[in-house]
């Protein structure tokens, strides 16, 4: 199945990451997952930091009303955003302004993916815009990621699945080893080049 | 918000909280919406909720003759429970109001739909 890419409109929205070769690759791999993921039946997806709201609302032209979708953005222009996206495509999507999955109990998540901001800079990069906290990573691209890998446990229920945006950088076989400590499994299903960036997405279950 | 999301939010994330749940819900503005009933779903959606969370919150916004007190058995054939269960999930939404934390009191805004569950620093 092709999925479409969802409509969306940010001219309101300056404040927000539009779509970009990071948020293409992760469609692409929700598209090469489509089968297993319309066997696994997620009941609750959610989406953490999802700017445009692209991606939570690409999930529903392949779910349709068949699962509930939640996104958390800490810019609350980008919830705006999201709302907006997901009224453009007719999708429902439960927005929280909140930092990661702050506030959601634990263990309800059946599907989650995160395109955090990976980006190498300077710690101190991620808190001067808030712009900046969509793509400023800090060191080794890792500071939101590592916060993230930590709370990972508690976020997935059992069966839960999580695709994760990474770059190169990152170190690919340092996140697969913690995961690996905290219990999970780990494989890359697609990886791709663009100018100046390394791209893949990880599959991260238990 | 819908009440299934409240369903799902804690702020056992503030520090020196215990539980944290169910927080309870202020309305200021609230709409009802018409989502297409899908009694299987709602069937499945079911066992995952805390049945008393949802009683108190459609109790909170004034909804509290939209639902039965007690969940029954054998929900999954009954349409007309199911679609109860339905309205106060899924078409009742809190757009302007807030949420309070039930151990501290403190409160956390609903804009746009949209709570707001973002700490200050020496709150983690």
């Amino acid at each position: 199945m092709k999925l479409a890419t969802p409509t969306y409109d940010l001219k309101n929205y300056s404040s927000v990451y539009e779509p970009r070769e990071d948020t293409f690759l992760l469609l692409d791999a929700l598209e090469l997952e489509n089968v297993y993921l319309k066997n696994l039946k997620p009941l609750f997806a959610l989406e953490i930091g999802s700017g445009s709201g692209v991606i939570i609302s690409s999930l529903s032209f392949i779910f349709e009303e068949k699962c509930l979708y939640f996104a958390t953005d800490i810019n609350p222009e980008a919830c705006l955003a999201t709302l907006n996206t997901a009224s453009l495509n007719k999708c429902n999507v439960e927005v929280l302004n909140t930092d990661l999955s702050s506030g959601f109990i634990n263990g309800i998540f059946d599907l989650l993916i995160f395109n955090p901001p990976y980006v190498i800079t300077e710690s101190e990069e991620y808190y001067t815009q808030a712009i900046n906290k969509s793509w400023a990573g800090g060191n080794q691209g890792r500071e939101v990621i590592d916060k993230f890998l930590r709370k990972l446990p508690e976020i997935l229920s059992k069966r839960g699945i999580c695709y994760l945006l990474l770059l190169k950088a990152n170190d690919l076989q340092d996140v697969s080893n913690v995961v690996g400590k905290l219990g999970f499994k780990s494989k890359i299903i697609l990886e791709r080049k663009i100018i100046g960036e390394y791209l893949f997405v990880m599959k991260i279950n238990r | 918000m819908k009440l299934l999301t409240h369903n799902m939010l804690s702020s056992k994330c503030l520090k020196n909280v215990n539980v944290g749940y169910p927080l309870s819900i202020k309305v200021e503005e609230m709409i009802t919406s018409v989502v297409d009933f899908n009694p299987e779903f709602i069937a499945r959606i079911i066992p995952k909720l805390e049945w008393n969370a949802l009683k108190q919150a459609v109790n909170e916004v004034g909804k509290d003759s939209c639902l039965p007190n007690n969940l029954i058995e054998n929900f999954e054939n009954d349409e007309d429970f199911l679609k109860k269960v339905h309205h106060v999930l899924l078409e009742i939404e809190i757009v302007n109001g807030c949420l309070v934390c039930p151990e501290t009191g403190r409160s956390f805004p609903i804009n746009n739909g949209i709570p707001n569950m973002l700490l200050n620093e020496d709150e983690v």
